[in-house]
């Protein structure tokens, strides 16, 4: 199968590789699995307390290149958005700016569950009421 | 395999003699061998329930008395009908042997034909209370495939993916017995209706994927280990 050039791109230059305090206060840290392949994603941002906005991203993913593609797509766009501004990220997004075909659809579908749960983490740490999680769709 | 959930009672007519006939391998009027009705499934190939729990001295004498009759051998004289009927039979056997003879390829196999799971599936559950384990197991694989390229020091990373895949290998005993005991209770609900077994393979149906899952992980550990 044939990556699209995107993909290639974040594949071999992966931007925001690595990881952030788990314990900081202000780090959420979303660590999530695919049930389709088994491949895991930690992704963990560093949100500022007062501003809700994400001043950090990195993420660390074993899995196949459109999922590294997509978490490493995924730390660049939330970087510089405001909490609920991330949460609107959806996977479709991901799928059409990566042209992900419609079998790696699940691995952008990581993605958008590891924003997720990253933004859930640091809610629970701050208190915030977290909503039920919606699940994205696939 | 056919997944038409068509009814074992299908009344089935004799290609040889056009008669309506009642066995299960051969023509009750004729006697001759009959074709695999869609209708059968390995458990009923072995005149078995469909239950989980199977008692394998049982099961290898009906294989072997099965065997003996469906073997091509015997039909070394007769028509190419019945030749071609034998070693289609002869090789069904077999599947339905080696399938029901593996206790996790009958659960397979079992909610592949109750619809509960599609051929060839395998989905990979990430466990959810073990991706934080899952996820430091392949940080580990990955330094220890590092080190192995620089040429550097692997004894204690090798000693701490030793300790994981033992970790993990006690998971997989412990889906082993979940496996078994959730088994058991679709036996016991062999006459339940149908919500209450439809919840017992959801529960084998996750612990399938929980197993494989686990089982790649060992592996994967296993070929870095070598
Ligand atoms: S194939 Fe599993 S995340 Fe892409």
């Amino acid at each position: 199968m044939a990556y699209s050039d995107k993909v290639v791109d974040h594949y071999n230059n992966p931007r925001n590789v690595g990881s952030l305090p788990k314990a900081d206060p202000n780090v959420g840290t979303g660590l999530v699995g695919a049930p389709e392949c088994g491949d895991v994603m930690k992704l963990q941002m560093k949100i500022n307390p007062e501003t809700q906005v994400i001043e950090e991203a990195k993420f660390k993913t074993f899995g196949c290149g459109s999922a590294i593609a997509s978490s490493s797509l995924a730390t660049e766009w939330v970087k510089g958005k405001t909490v609920e501004e991330a949460l609107s990220i959806k996977n479709t997004d991901i799928v059409r700016e990566l042209s992900l075909p419609p079998v790696k659809i699940h691995c952008s579908v990581l993605a958008e569950d590891a924003i997720k749960a990253a933004i859930g983490d640091w809610k629970k740490k701050h208190g915030i009421e977290v909503q039920v999680a919606e699940k994205a769709s696939h | 395999m056919s997944t038409a959930p068509t009814s074992t009672n299908t009344p089935l007519v004799c290609w040889n003699c056009h008669e309506r006939t009642v066995g299960t391998h051969f023509c009750s009027a004729c006697g001759k061998l009959q074709q695999i009705p869609q209708s059968l499934d390995y458990f009923a190939l072995f005149e078995m329930p469909k239950k989980l729990w199977i008692e394998m001295d049982g099961l290898e004498q009906k294989f072997l008395q099965l065997s003996w009759k469906l073997h091509p051998d015997n039909f070394v004289n007769a028509t190419e009908m019945e030749r071609e009927l034998s070693l289609q039979r002869s090789s069904e056997l077999n599947d339905a042997y080696r399938t029901l003879r593996d206790p996790v390829g009958r659960v397979e196999y079992l909610l592949g034909i109750e619809g509960e799971r599609k051929e060839g599936e395998k989905k990979q559950q990430a466990p959810p209370e073990l991706l934080e384990e899952v996820f430091e197991l392949n940080e580990s694989l990955d330094e220890l495939r590092e080190a192995k390229e620089s040429g550097g020091d692997l004894t204690a990373l090798r000693v701490s993916l030793e300790a994981a895949r033992g970790n993990f290998q006690e998971k997989l005993v412990e889906v082993d017995g979940q496996l078994q005991s959730a088994a058991r209770d679709w036996d016991a609900a062999l006459t339940a209706d149908s919500a209450a077994r439809k919840k017992i393979m959801a529960r084998l149906n996750e612990l399938l994927n929980r197993r494989s899952y686990i089982r790649n992980l060992v592996t994967n550990v296993q070929k870095e280990l070598l």
